[in-house]
């Protein structure tokens, strides 16, 4: 089981707040530690703040960014740029977007040389206008991991599963923690103060990934202590948590 | 007026004559950034090109991300971005988020761009990049305006017609590092024309970009730095002047000579002293930053640090 912290929307937060939080969550033995873009609210820059983070904790840092409102090769830029500044800690999950949007980033992050002509993109464009230019480009420099983690949130199983693309939902009484994807495991998304026994039920047998969204340094800590030993130690004691 | 200097532009690139890893090239850059910072320098500032060879740095704001977060008093700014490839919703949003986590420290310098192929990339036509740009211009400097902290916007510029329409919206300009005194001062016409033309209240100074190299073995170090400079240099010649339809290679490459040598006769290099002197000059044509590239591809590491710290002390001498 992983355990992240977040994400913590990064709408009016600060430097001193984001950095609170990401000390407690070191302190509070998360894996990662997540910010959160919005860009309907007009709030972008996840990759780099998640760029900044990892400049400012040791353990893995992710970005929940929203696909669709520019083109995907900025995007992959953008992940490879915060993954290399980090040397290889980027984690990353995606809100929206088309199926090709997605084709786009992921054959972009392969370094693969593209030519892809779709319904919404053309990569490269081979406009008119522009030639005599190359009819393939690559993306360059690529991120420091062979593979970044990706997960997309509440979308359907297939593409993400063809892409090698994690899957994630937010959490209800009801769900399960998704299939894992490849070596991807499945990622649930909950509140603090979730019960650890309610996760380990949603997680059944999986390897699950839960970012758990806890909002002030108190909050993180006692979230961090009240999970990390139920979901990561297999036959821990109930009543250690219940002193 | 106070003088203020940068270091830049740092661009990342794994160089032909000397590859390195990129997660080496980054890491160099976030402890330069931290020899900035203690060296007392305004600013760092990133440039930006897509889709090239030897990775030239696609991403500033992501690297201007990392830099914050590894610093704590410094500057950081883009030197430029390439504004008409990007959606200016994207850019804004970038910006407003990443200059409140930097506390103020983040500034943006846009400009046009102009090579084919990173236009083609991203589906726009490059002879749409002037009308790009005059829609984009206001709305990403009502965002850098409004945001919380403010966010300061630089318009780049290397000719009078790119400096009129900063004039018309009152925006500061970052002057590109090839133009000589006389082509500043008119530029410098140009947009103060444009501005009252416009009505508008133009700032009182700008931003200038100059390559600097700070040495006292002028020979010695020149012989290091030749090959560096000339392929910059060539990259960024054949970037700007493609080779034409029907000319042949000899033809291309010696126009392409001669752009070369009248470029590098840009470099301001020599001892802290003359140095100085070169950037106060500068300065009194009404820039008040002045963002010094020592930094030309990947140098070796020995050689960038002895410039940089020579020119820590010219800063100290230039801005007390």
């Amino acid at each position: 089981m992983k355990l992240g912290l977040g994400p913590i929307p990064l709408h009016g937060t600060t430097r001193r707040h984001l950095v609170e939080l990401a000390a407690a969550a070191v302190e509070g033995s998360f894996d990662s530690v997540w910010v959160a873009e919005s860009r309907a609210q007009g709030v972008g820059g996840g990759l780099a703040a998640a760029a900044f983070l990892a400049q400012v904790v040791p353990i893995r840092v992710g970005a929940l960014v929203d696909v669709g409102d520019y083109h995907p090769l900025h995007m992959a830029e953008d992940i490879a740029i915060a993954d290399l500044t980090s040397e290889g800690k980027l984690e990353v999950l995606l809100r929206g977007g088309s199926d090709e949007h997605l084709e786009v980033l992921v054959a972009a992050l392969s370094g693969a040389h593209l030519r892809l002509d779709g319904l919404e993109f053309h990569v490269p464009a081979r406009l008119d206008a522009n030639q005599p230019v190359p009819d393939r480009l690559a993306l360059n420099p690529r991120p420091a991991q062979p593979v970044v983690p990706i997960w997309v949130l509440q979308r359907d199983g297939a593409l993400a599963r063809d892409l090698g693309l994690g899957l994630a939902s937010v959490w209800s009484e009801d769900i399960s923690v998704p299939a894992a994807t490849g070596r991807v495991p499945g990622m649930l998304l909950c509140q603090a103060g979730i019960d650890p026994r309610d996760l380990l039920r949603a997680a059944g047998e999986s390897a699950g990934y839960f970012l758990v969204a806890a909002t002030t340094p108190p909050e993180v800590a006692a979230s961090g202590k009240r999970l990390v030993g139920p979901l990561r130690m297999p036959g821990f004691p109930e009543w250690i948590n219940a002193q | 007026m106070t003088l203020r200097l940068g270091l830049g532009v740092f661009s990342m690139q794994s160089v032909p004559q000397r590859p390195d890893h990129y997660v080496k090239l980054y890491r160099d850059l976030l402890e330069d950034a931290e020899l900035a910072e203690a060296l007392g320098f305004d600013s760092i500032w990133l440039s930006e090109h897509h889709f090239w060879f030897d990775g030239y740095c696609p991403a500033d704001i992501a690297a201007a991300g990392a830099i914050l977060g590894r610093t704590k008093r410094l500057g950081v700014g883009t030197a430029v971005m390439l504004l008409p490839m990007h959606s200016v919703e994207k850019v804004a949003g970038d910006a407003v988020t990443i200059g409140r986590l930097g506390e103020g420290r983040l500034s943006l310098g846009v400009a046009l761009g102009y090579r084919d192929a990173e236009f083609d990339g991203f589906g726009v036509q490059r002879k749409d990049r002037g009308k790009l740009m005059d829609s984009m211009l206001p709305r990403l400097a009502s965002a850098c305006r409004t945001a919380d902290p403010a966010v300061p916007l630089y318009v780049g510029v290397a000719s009078a017609v790119a400096a009129r329409r900063a004039g018309r919206l009152g925006l500061p300009l970052f002057a590109d590092s090839t133009m000589n005194p006389a082509e500043l001062r008119e530029m410098l016409r140009a947009y103060d024309d444009a501005a009252s033309a416009a009505g508008v209240v133009p700032p009182s100074s700008h931003a200038l970009q100059r390559d600097v190299f700070v040495t006292d073995d002028r020979e010695r170090d020149w012989a290091r730095l030749l090959p560096e400079l000339r392929y910059m240099r060539r990259q960024y010649g054949g970037w700007s002047f493609p080779q034409a339809p029907g000319e042949s290679m000899q033809d291309y490459l010696s126009r392409l000579e001669s752009d070369i040598e009248a470029k590098l006769r840009n470099l301001i290099i020599g001892d802290r002293t003359e140095v100085a002197e070169r950037l106060r000059e500068f300065a009194s044509l009404g820039f008040d930053l002045i963002v010094c590239r020592s930094q030309f591809g990947n140098l070796p590491r020995d050689l960038f640090h002895s410039a940089v710290e020579g020119l820590g002390r010219v800063r100290a001498e230039v801005t007390p």
